[in-house]
């Protein structure tokens, strides 16, 4: 702890040293009468008095240093008008938390010179100015006025007979304060947000110092880490850190704090580093020794950065896929089991995205927001009987006329879904945008700047539940062995007296609503418009047909097959040549296995 | 006698069950052999391998120094083979006669089928088998207007205009009146003087009519092939077709006779 | 020629239909009794209906259900769409001798693929052979490998939703989703000029009516016949030895071929072509008007092009918004309630009934919709419903006798 203040007051020296110097035109009169101003100075300005500006040696130890009061400072700020500058400097490295209200009122401009009223014991001597806050005006009498506050720490000015202060606003002087000032402060305002209790906000001020590259905020970083427990918070922080030690004006702490990047693998500071290890224009690292380790981390935050886009990829891969196993699914169990091949399948998906919209809009109008985060469970069982209702009902005025046609099927239900969409665009117009529950809008961390969102997550999980509920009742209940039954051999079936009529609508209805399921899945993830199912369409009619028809495991491994492949040529091709060239791979692929993955053994029959 | 075709260790599985498996086959010129088993025995996955719809994991079958395994489909036809179906395939929306025309041995390439003009003695030959399958007065009508057992003298009356050296006929009978699975026999009689066939079926009764040898297929394998007689006295036959039987009586079904054994679908 | 008589003898109507299209409405316009703008309409309908027959040679006959029809349209449309833009020259809005989108792109120089179109033969040789042996390459995988039925229509629609998607991206330099348009002269005829849209019409009428009747001439061949065995029955057909691969494969191209004639024509009657010409909903547009017309029947599409076309003119013009309803409503009707589409439900009315009756040669209307129903069967296991949908043309018998 000892030794951890002395590095601090020792930076402070440096900080105030250099500030002094950088602060521009009058230099030379401005370190003269901060040397006047402050006792310190000579000490501050000892370590390197003959160096030049930026050759102060950063990192080594200032054993003569002293701490000058911060009560001292403040008090010098009303003194030394001139030198307000430089002591407001010297105040922004203190981590001291008592001065967060007082540099937070010194942005807003709430600081005010005050001078208070003489005391009764001696009227005639006059009280020296005090420096105060002023809290928020209050109108009294047709007047503004503010109560005064002490600056360090912050507390309520109080009178002789211990009441609290008031003043006239137009009593108080402003403590005048340049831009320059305000633009130092503002990142120590940040820097504050370093000991927040709440790790959110530790987190966004240790990116956003990072990313100012403000060196003064450096020991207020490093004093923050020295206390961190949280590992992101710790991670970021260094990040923040070295990021800032970027700046440094040795070379080998711009290597040293490179090195820590690359090893932190920050993607954030990617772009800077890049701009440094250019071998040429304004920004390039002018030593050749920081610039080799600056080129080096360079490789590795790529190095990384590639590696985490194939997790992300192989993850975004997967929960398209598995949108696109949700949709294959239910096409599979119906062309694959009964024959019919369903265009308008996308738009029961659709059917099932509107509903859970509609779902939530009810949810919004009419329950209490608390209860706003459930509208999603509840959605999934109404998109799927809304879905399979729909369905039901297609397949009992139309599609049970089609049967063993299924060009014919296809012509129909091509019609219903360009009725579907029709009507889906005059009922709710083109675009509309369903809110995940915020359950669902964070995501996951795996590992540093690896996140897989929630409602990725979610997809998957549904996926696999649903695939293994359709299993289990395709294998495993009598409805099952009824639905192969009758789809395996209708005629045979009625023959048994099995209901074929009832049970064939239920399997177009059980499809439809896997559809209707999909489409609220999709509702996290994206958009909800009426031409939604139609982008889905062609690639869930792929899966099946890659998959090999009827064959539930084949569509299953042929989704996210195509799913992921999908994702992996995108960052290589673009969308659009990836979806060519998965198209060729597809006829290549059934060039060889012309029945799918998984095709029905068995002898063929006679036509 | 010339040997027409020689089969040797043909093994065909599906998802690890073993539908085909045979050592040795072989059939001679002009032999017209049945093939019977009980259902699912394989008998018409040997004819799929032979025709080229099923390709076997291994083995061979040699027709004119050739191996069938290693032809597709239209190669095996112009060698010399020809298939019925078990149920009767047709060009449904062609005439009778379209359909012994496609039949007819021509040159079968694209342009030569465009500019194709039926000779007389096409012509000739088409009336000819026409009124062999007795489908004359119906040489302008749709095949799929036919009935079942004319599409299969239809199905049968192609084959022979397609003239092939083997002809694979799969349940020729079935479908079919007692008469006219009579008539049926005869014909494949008739057809057994000018070329090789092989022939599956199910009604003992149609397979004592062609009475020639007799393969016995059971579990993809060859039980064993003889004259009619010895068949149906051997005891390993009888255990196969009987055992089966027995069981079937457990469950309270009717207990199948010898002379009528199997199924239609096998 | 026997055959010739013969199409005589049937094609009566027919004719009478290519003479007004030729001749009269060509001189109505000439006189004023027709407007330019119908003139016009009627040309590019006749333009849908070559590519519309070209489904019906492959689907209806050959039962292959092809869904990038509208693919090989534009494709011969977006070549001679090329070569005319080239023509149109220094006179673009720009004045640059690059195509308008090229300089809005800032293109430099015109890319490889666009020099051979400044020549009129050429371009002309590519509008159809680029469409062809486009369809030859993807047919030849599809065929070999047996893609079949149902699997072939998914892949062509995939295909067809794959190059929209590539016609669409600006650095194809086709012209992105704006694709080809203002375009000013073909061989030296301004496109603008009356007699110069009266003639192009009059080529499209002659063009459609000789394809209509090469198509005639075909179905009625040998080859005809081998085309709708491949509907009824591959597997016969492929065990009687014929190479079904590669009739399919002539089937389509030759498809393709007509789409891409029928692209010819359309894009310098039209003035613009666009990637949303070829997109997936065309295709299946055009496969509408064959199903409504009547598969299988050659004029059937013709009349189903042109009709739905007309209701699309009316429509859009009248009802705002009510197409996509229309048309949705019509894929349904047709399959639902005419199966055999317009042309069959005409040959079933009673008075026609004597028609019926041909010799063995004819493949009327009627006698392929009897085996409709069942024809492109997959799946279902008693596919015996063969026939029972129709009216049985002849008195089935049953009991005929056998006379070996």
């Amino acid at each position: 702890m000892r030794r951890n203040f002395r590095t601090k007051f020792y930076l402070l020296n440096l900080f105030l040293w250099s500030a002094g110097c950088l602060s521009a035109p009058i230099h030379g009169q401005d370190s003269a009468s901060a040397a006047k101003a402050l006792p310190v100075s000579r000490a501050m300005v000892k370590p390197a008095p003959d160096s030049g500006a930026s050759a102060a040696p950063v990192g080594t130890f200032n054993p003569a240093g002293n701490e000058i009061p911060v009560a001292a400072l403040l008090d010098t700020l009303l003194k030394n008008p001139e030198t307000r500058t430089q002591t407001i400097k010297a105040l922004i490295p203190r981590a001291d938390h008592n001065l967060q209200d007082f540099f937070q009122n010194l942005f807003k401009g709430n600081l005010y010179e005050y001078s208070p009223p003489a005391a009764k014991a001696n009227p005639d001597a006059a009280q020296p100015k005090i420096l105060v806050i002023a809290g928020p005006e209050t109108d009294r009498d047709g007047e503004n006025w503010v109560q005064l506050f002490k600056t360090y720490p912050m507390q309520a000015l109080l009178d002789e007979n211990g009441a609290p202060i008031y003043a006239k606003t137009a009593d108080l002087t402003e403590l005048e304060t340049d831009r320059e000032v305000r633009a130092m402060v503002q990142p120590l305002l940040l820097a504050f947000d370093l000991d927040n209790p709440d790790a959110k906000k530790r987190q966004s001020a240790a990116l956003s110092l990072g990313e100012s590259g403000d060196t003064l905020q450096l020991p207020l970083i490093t004093a923050a880490l020295e206390k961190e427990k949280d590992g992101k918070c710790k991670r970021l922080m260094q990040e923040a850190s070295a990021r800032i030690r970027l700046h440094s004006a040795l070379p080998e702490n711009r290597a040293a704090a490179a090195k820590a990047l690359g090893d932190l693998h920050s993607g954030s500071a990617l772009a800077e580093l890049k701009i440094l290890a250019s071998t040429s224009g304004a920004g390039m690292e002018s030593d050749e020794g920081a610039r080799k380790e600056i080129t080096r981390a360079v490789q590795t935050i790529e190095a990384y950065a590639s590696y985490t886009s194939i997790v992300q990829n192989i993850f975004t891969g997967l929960s398209l896929g598995s949108i696109l196993i949700l949709m294959a699914l239910g096409l599979a169990i119906i062309f694959g089991l009964m024959g019919v091949i369903n265009m308008a399948h996308g738009e029961f998906m659709m059917i099932g995205a509107y509903a859970t919209f509609i779902v939530q809009n009810l949810f919004h109008k009419y329950l209490p927001a608390p209860y706003f985060g459930y509208f999603l469970a509840v959605s999934l069982p109404i998109a799927f009987l809304t879905s399979g209702g729909i369905g039901v009902l297609v397949e009992t005025t139309i599609i049970k006329r089609l049967y063993g046609r299924p060009l014919e099927t296809l012509l129909a239900t091509w019609g219903l879904s360009l009725l579907f969409v029709q009507s889906a665009r005059s009922l709710f117009g083109d675009l509309t945008a369903v809110s995940s529950p915020e359950l669902l809008s964070k995501g996951w961390e795996i590992f540093p700047q690896v996140v897989l969102p929630y409602n990725r997550i979610f997809i998957i999980f549904l996926t696999i539940t649903i695939v293994s509920l359709v299993s289990l009742i395709f294998y495993r209940t009598p409805l099952g062995t009824l639905i192969r039954a009758v789809t395996q051999n209708r005629a045979m079936s009625r023959c048994l007296g099995i209901g074929t009529r009832k049970v064939d609508a239920l399997t177009f209805g059980l499809g439809t609503g896997i559809a209707g399921i999909a489409g609220c899945a999709l509702t996290q993830v994206g958009n909800v418009d009426p031409g939604m199912g139609q982008n889905y369409i062609v690639d869930s009619f792929m899966v099946v047909v890659t998959g090999g028809v009827g064959k539930l495991a084949g569509t299953v491994l042929s989704g996210i097959g195509i799913g992921t492949m999908n994702k992996f040529l995108e960052p290589f091709l673009q969308s659009v040549y990836a979806k060519v060239v998965l198209l060729a791979m597809v006829i290549l692929f059934l060039q060889n296995k012309p029945s799918g993955l998984f095709p029905a053994k068995g002898r063929n029959e006679d036509l | 006698m010339n040997l027409i075709l020689q089969v040797e260790e043909v093994s065909v599985s599906f998802d690890g069950f073993k539908a085909l498996d045979i050592k040795y086959f072989e059939l001679e010129e002009r032999e017209l052999r049945v093939v019977i088993g009980p259902n699912g025995a394989g008998k018409t996955t040997f004819m799929d391998v032979l025709c080229g719809k099923t390709k076997p994991q291994t083995g061979s079958a040699i027709m004119a120094d050739k191996d069938l395994i290693k032809l597709n489909e239209k190669q095996i036809v112009d060698l010399g083979v020809g298939r019925k179906f078990q149920t009767p395939s047709v060009f449904g929306s062609l005439t009778v006669w379209d359909n012994l025309l496609l039949a007819s041995k021509s040159n079968r390439g694209i342009w030569s089928t465009l500019f194709h003009k039926p000779t007389e003695a096409m012509r000739d030959a088409i009336d000819r088998v026409a009124a062999t399958v007795g489908l004359t007065r119906h040489l302008s009508s749709v095949a799929a207007i036919l009935s079942h057992g004319q599409k299969q003298w239809l199905e049968i009356g192609m084959l022979i205009l397609q003239d092939p050296k083997l002809l694979l006929i799969d349940e020729p009978a079935a479908g079919m009146t007692d008469e006219e699975t009579e008539k049926t026999g005869e014909l494949l009689l008739e057809l057994a003087k000018r070329h090789s066939i092989i022939v599956i079926e199910h009604d003992m009764e149609f397979v004592r009519q062609l009475a020639r040898k007799v393969t016995v297929l059971c579990e993809g394998r060859i039980l064993t092939e003889g004259s009619m007689e010895k068949i149906q006295n051997d005891p390993e036959v009888i255990e196969r077709y009987l055992g089966r039987s027995k069981r079937r009586d457990e469950n309270g079904q009717p207990v199948a006779a010898v002379t009528a054994v199997g199924t239609k679908h096998g | 020629m026997k055959i010739f008589e013969a199409l005589w003898q049937r094609e009566k109507t027919a004719l009478a239909f290519a003479f007004a299209a030729i001749l009269l409405i060509p001189l109505a316009n000439a006189m004023g009794w027709v407007s330019d703008l119908n003139l016009n309409l009627l040309g590019r309908y006749f333009c849908f209906a070559l590519a519309a027959l070209g489904i019906d040679l492959v689907w209806g006959y050959a039962g292959i259900l092809t869904l990038c029809q509208a693919l090989f349209f534009c494709l011969g449309g977006y070549c001679i769409g090329m070569h005319m833009l080239l023509k149109t020259g220094t006179n673009g809005v720009y004045g640059s001798a690059l195509p308008d989108f090229m300089v809005w792109n800032q293109v430099k120089t015109l890319p490889w693929f666009w020099e051979p179109f400044h020549h009129f033969p050429i371009a002309l040789f590519l509008a159809l052979c680029v469409p062809v042996v486009f369809a030859m390459t993807f047919g030849y995988f599809a065929f070999r490998s047996r893609i079949n039925g149902v699997y072939f229509s998914i892949i062509t629609q995939a295909l067809a939703l794959a190059m929209w998607l590539i016609f669409l991206r600006n650095e194809t330099m086709l012209g992105g989703t704006n694709g080809l348009t203002d375009f000013k002269t073909l061989l030296g005829f301004q496109l603008a000029h009356p007699a110069v849209k009266r003639t192009l019409f009059v080529i499209t009428a002659v063009v459609l009516t000789s394809a209509y009747f090469g198509c005639r001439l075909l179905i009625a061949s040998k080859l005809g016949k081998v085309l709708i065995a491949i509907r009824d029955s591959e597997q016969r057909l492929r065990f009687t030895g014929f190479p079904v691969a590669r009739f399919k494969l002539f089937a389509f191209t030759l498809s393709a071929l007509l789409a891409a004639v029928g692209g010819i024509l359309y894009v310098p009657q039209t003035g613009i072509i666009t990637p949303g010409r070829m997109d997936v909903k065309n295709s299946l547009e055009m496969v509408v008007w064959v199903a409504l017309g009547g598969r299988g029947t050659l004029s059937g599409p013709i009349l189903g092009a042109v009709g739905v076309s007309l209701c699309y003119s009316f429509l859009t013009g009248r009802f705002p918004g009510s197409w996509l309803y229309f048309l949705g409503a019509l894929f349904v009707a047709v399959v639902l309630f005419m199966p055999q589409g317009l042309a069959g439900a005409l040959q079933q009315l009673p008075f026609r009934k004597r028609a019926n009756n041909r010799s063995s040669t004819d493949i009327g209307p009627a006698a392929l919709a009897a085996s409709m129903a069942g024809t492109s069967d997959i799946h279902d296991p008693s596919g015996d419903a063969q026939g029972t949908g129709a009216d049985p043309l002849t008195t089935r018998n049953t009991t005929a006798g056998v006379t070996p």
